[in-house]
């Protein structure tokens, strides 16, 4: 009896060993299969966006996304831009975490990034192919060579003109058009008459509006907002030049009430054959050309004018997505930025709605594309992206970056008050001496007074 | 066993006024109350719990209607609760527990008040360094922590001088507090008027509000969002009614006001507190949070962390320093006095000047700690949720004992040492009022409601239990006598009184009245107003502001000095009225 009962024992023992060996299996799988379920736990990612056309089809064609990733639900915040901004930068320097995608500028990208705000986009699948993105669009949305920001679109400035009008007058567009050529063309073009304007340029006051041209028109006169040491500077002879110029070529040969012209009335103008000569955005390229647009077939595109002094007046801006650092899905946040700022995106949008709708002005492939290059302004605007340099946006040195805005928090209400007095100048209510007093007085106040109240901060 | 024999035999005419009811002829009408409240909830906690209701993530309209609905409540706490307690003793609660509770109920809640006030006074020097620190270069103090050693120092320093004056200066530094009040109102609301236009241009492209909803919709999405600091939906509208009604607790349910309406008339005019909830708790603390949301978003930090003293600069220029610096000190310079009061009245065989010295010590090492008056709100519910009770228990004796057949005072006719019934009950709504909030069955800020309940129920049935219903003929005839005694004292006094001479303002004084009323207070207003309405874009908005910091500065000099120099005439001439015998009627 011992000895079964020992046999018995020792049996049991094996048995045991077999049943914990079983045991630690049955575990193991198990644990497998709970990483696995979690790994495939579906993830919801907040998209914050603005309600422009591209976002929107953006979200028609995201079906192509989350049928190739099940796990990843998209929840879009389609907001105005105003409110966009607003909502978006409390969320993100409140750490609030609302968002898993931000839709940003190039404005706001290296200020974020340099606080820690974003994630940097250093690990993407390598079919995103970041080398094509445009130098100059990622250097704007990088700090330090490091991508924090992928864009969507890209624009800067460029000139249009009516090919027909120019060829009446025995006038010939150069590539590279000075000030002094566009001055004394939009003279001789001007038939205010028959509502033909010598040239057509934003007026409409607002940091986006009348702002980006004039700040751009001032870098290109060798003029700049503030110096090394942060003072402003529209009390030196090249901002006068720049507004007196402005002020006066509009009052000669621009159309009436110029002031409230931005950008949609003065493509509006020039689509229904009122204007001569417009300096703005790359992107009006296809609108001007496409069927809604009067003289689609008599436009013709240059580089934006310089003074000779080695800086054109071209702008640079991209919209772009970021990842907020207090995401809680980065990795599947990242996989949709990767998704969106593609260029199997920009193949997927042409498929749908031909290569006019693709979102231009951010990779070099789509202008290497021989669909894309048929566009009359693809080659120019592909010339005026790569030629705007945000690092060194004038003449003489700067602290600052941004070519159409100074990269700094307060530029968007100082921008805007400043450009609601050069609208009154145009308009013919104060004189342009009064106007740049008034620019010089505000900024200096507000850059005073924000940068009294940030003292230290930058300690931290 | 309890002597009350010194009490009812001393001389009356000898005993300090705090221990005797308030004689009838020094009761105020309602006016007084109106303008008493109304200046004493415009504080520098105000730019605190502003913040706070932005950080908590309440919506706007739940701030609307919450913040009305619970100040409601507080109001009509102070009326039917505070106002018939006090109007009925006429003593204050000090002076109630000294006479009815025994020595160590006192003791305890002295300790109590001693750390309540402590904390307070640290809060209040801490927000008024936050304003030095950017004069000095300091970076932004956000963590609980002190991460810099000079805003260690300054917080220290300004802790070190604030004790000093408390101690040496109290007076001037309390008479120049009563002249503080209107200025602080007039900025307060002026603070959040000045910003409006740059947050709504900030989202609308606009400066100009065309309606109350465009109001209600620029508050809902840059302020009052909904969402708290942590990303979460934030508190809802309960939360906000119960932290209205919560903020004063300890005043109200707690009966710490007994001091300021024992001088009332009638009951009714417990109403007059609502100048206090709906000017300092409602306007104040939605100007507070306007002016903390417009500068977190400029300094792009969370409101949850951005500092009163950054606030103000943004919001009022340099008249913002001023506003910090003042509200900060005058509520720091009280509540230091009252915590050195309470912590003499803990250890009175200590000298006054060592337990003040000590209490000082505590409020130098905390009031470097900007986590204390990022806290003041929830602090303030817990202290009010330690206090409660001794509210409940007094409400028990003047409003239950009576319709039951006990005593109110029959502790006293009783003669004990200690008021058991009191501590146990008090010690049983403690653990009931915490237990409560360890368990999280209601939310934080309502739970001085059911402990003040079970307070009263406890000590009901407690005292009862002690012999609150018995009778004690011998020592209720020394009650009464004493009663006797005391109403003759007033007689005499009143009638000493009825004929104090008070000279009529020269016309010097209204001069200078006019002044500070004029400069001081109608001009900034009027430069607020300005900015708010006339400032059709970012521009104008930009010159109107800073006309308003320019010229509201010397306005804020001018005022100090001209109601300083009022209040010091109008003294000097009550004293030369009374010295030449001038009769004038009584004001």
């Amino acid at each position: 009896m011992r000895s079964n009962s020992t046999l018995n024992n020792m049996m049991s023992l094996e048995e045991m060993v077999q049943i914990l060996n079983s045991l630690l299996r049955c575990g193991t799988a198990l644990c497998i299969c709970c990483v696995a379920s979690l790994a495939h736990a579906q993830a919801t990612i907040t998209i914050a966006t603005v309600n422009n056309g591209d976002m929107i089809r953006m979200q028609d064609l995201s079906e192509d996304f989350t049928k190739d990733n099940p796990d990843i639900k998209l929840n879009w915040v389609t907001l105005k831009e105003n409110v966009l901004r607003q909502r978006v930068t409390t969320d993100i320097a409140t750490k609030g975490g609302q968002f898993d995608v931000l839709t940003i500028g190039i404005y706001e990208a290296p200020i974020w990034a340099k606080r820690g705000w974003l994630v940097p986009l250093d690990d993407l699948p390598e079919d995103y192919d970041v080398e094509d993105i445009l130098p100059t669009i990622r250097e704007g949305l990088s700090v330090d060579g490091t991508l924090y920001a992928a864009p969507f679109y890209g624009e800067s400035s460029f000139t249009m003109y009516r090919t027909d009008l120019f060829e009446k007058a025995g006038l010939v567009m150069p590539e590279k058009p000075t000030w002094a050529f566009i001055k004394d063309a939009a003279r001789k073009l001007a038939d205010k008459g028959n509502e033909v304007y010598g040239i057509c340029l934003r007026g409409k006051p607002g940091w986006g509006e009348n702002m980006a041209f004039l700040t751009a028109m001032a870098n290109s006169y060798g003029a700049r907002w503030f110096d090394m040491d942060w003072k402003p500077q529209f009390d030196g002879e090249a901002w006068k030049a720049t507004i007196t110029d402005y002020v006066q070529l509009m009052k000669e040969v621009g159309p009436p009430d110029a002031s409230a012209n931005g950008y949609n009335e003065t493509l509006a103008q020039f689509q229904s054959g009122k204007c001569a000569i417009w300096i703005d955005a790359t992107s009006a390229g296809q609108f001007v050309t496409n069927a809604d647009s009067g003289v689609a077939d008599r436009v013709g595109f240059a580089l934006a004018p310089d003074k000779g002094l080695g800086k054109s007046a071209n702008w640079l801006w991209a919209w772009a997505l970021a990842i907020p650092t207090e995401s809680d899905n980065k990795d599947a946040a990242k996989k949709f930025v990767a998704w969106a700022t593609s260029k199997h995106y920009l193949e997927l949008v042409a498929s749908k709605g031909g290569w006019s709708n693709v979102p231009p002005g951010t990779r070099t492939s789509l202008y290497e594309n021989p669909e894309y290059q048929k566009a009359p302004y693809a080659k120019i605007t592909l010339a005026s992206i790569l030629a705007a340099d945000p690092k060194h946006p004038t003449v003489e040195e700067v602290p600052y970056t941004g070519i159409q805005f100074v990269a700094i928090p307060e530029f968007q209400s100082i921008g805007t008050a400043v450009g609601q007095r050069f609208a009154e100048a145009l308009a013919g209510r104060i004189t342009v001496d009064e106007a740049l007093g008034n620019a010089q007085w505000v900024t200096e106040k507000v850059v005073e007074r924000a940068r009294f109240l940030k003292r230290g901060q930058a300690a931290q | 066993m309890i002597n009350t024999t010194p009490v009812t035999e001393r001389s009356i005419s000898e005993m300090d006024d705090e221990l005797l009811p308030v004689p009838t002829h020094r009761l105020h009408g309602p006016a007084h109350f109106l303008g008493l409240y109304a200046a004493e909830h415009v504080a520098a906690t105000e730019f605190v719990i502003g913040a706070a209701f932005v950080a908590m993530g309440a919506t706007i309209q739940d701030i609307l209607i919450g913040l009305l609905i619970g100040n409601t409540l507080a109001t009509m706490s102070f009326w039917l609760i505070t106002a018939p307690i006090a109007i009925k003793t006429r003593l204050s609660l000090y002076t109630y527990l000294d006479q009815n509770m025994g020595e160590k109920f006192s003791r305890f809640y002295n300790v109590a008040n001693v750390l309540i006030f402590v904390a307070i006074s640290a809060a209040m020097i801490t927000v008024s360094a936050t304003a030095v620190r950017v004069l000095f270069d300091i970076p932004p103090q956000i963590y609980p922590y002190p991460t810099n050693v000079y805003f260690v120092i300054i917080a220290a320093s300004a802790s070190v001088i604030a004790v000093l004056v408390a101690y040496y200066g109290f007076n001037v530094l309390s008479e120049f507090a009563t002249i503080c009040a209107p200025w602080l109102m007039v900025m307060f609301t002026a603070g959040g008027m000045v910003l409006i236009p740059s947050l709504n241009e900030t989202l609308t492209g606009y400066t100009t509000l065309s309606s109350f909803s465009d109001f209600v919709n620029l508050a809902g999405t840059t302020v009052f969002t909904g969402t708290n600091a942590a990303g979460e939906p934030g508190i809802g509208l309960w939360e906000v009614i119960g932290f209205a009604w919560a903020a004063n607790t300890f005043a109200h349910f707690g009966l710490i006001d007994m001091a300021l309406l024992r001088y009332a008339k009638k009951s009714i005019y417990g109403l007059c507190t609502a100048t206090g909830m709906m000017f300092g708790h409602y306007i104040a603390w939605i100007s507070a949070a306007l002016m903390g949301a417009a500068t977190a978003y400029l300094m792009q930090l969370s409101i949850a962390v951005v500092s009163p003293g950054d606030v103000a600069f943004y919001a009022l220029g340099a008249t913002g320093f001023v506003i910090v610096i003042i509200a900060g000190w005058t509520t720091a310079n009280s509540n230091l006095y009252r915590a050195g009061l309470a912590a003499q009245a803990v250890v009175p065989s200590v000298s006054r000047q060592r337990v003040t010295l000590v209490v000082g010590a505590v409020v130098v090492i905390a009031s470097c700690f900007p986590f204390i008056y990022r806290s003041i709100l929830p602090l303030l519910t817990y202290a009010g949720l330690i206090l409660v009770p001794v509210g409940g228990i007094v409400f028990a004796e003047q409003q239950i004992f009576p319709r039951i057949g006990c005593k109110s005072n029959w502790h006293r006719l009783k003669g004990v040492k200690n008021n058991v019934p009191a501590l146990i009950a008090w010690g049983i709504s403690l653990v009931f009022g915490f237990g409560l909030n360890f368990l999280n069955i209601i939310p934080f800020v309502y739970l001085f409601v059911p402990t003040w309940l079970v307070s009263i129920v406890a000590y009901t049935l407690l005292a009862k239990r002690y012999g609150a219903d018995r009778s004690w003929p011998e020592a209720e005839k020394r009650e009464q006598e004493f009663q006797k005694q005391v109403e003759a004292y007033h007689a005499v006094l009143a009638e000493k009184e009825r004929h104090v001479h008070v000279r009529r303002a020269t016309v010097s004084i209204k001069i200078i009245r006019a002044i500070w009323i004029v400069i001081g207070l109608i001009v900034p207003a009027v430069l607020a107003w300005r900015v708010l309405f006339h400032s059709p874009n970012i521009y104008d908005y930009y010159v109107n502001r800073e006309l308003f910091y320019d010229l509201t500065i010397w306005c804020t000099v001018i005022y100090f000095a001209f109601a300083w120099s009022d209040l010091q005439l109008s003294k000097r001439l009550q004293r030369s009225g009374q010295s030449s015998g001038a009769e004038v009627p009584a004001v």
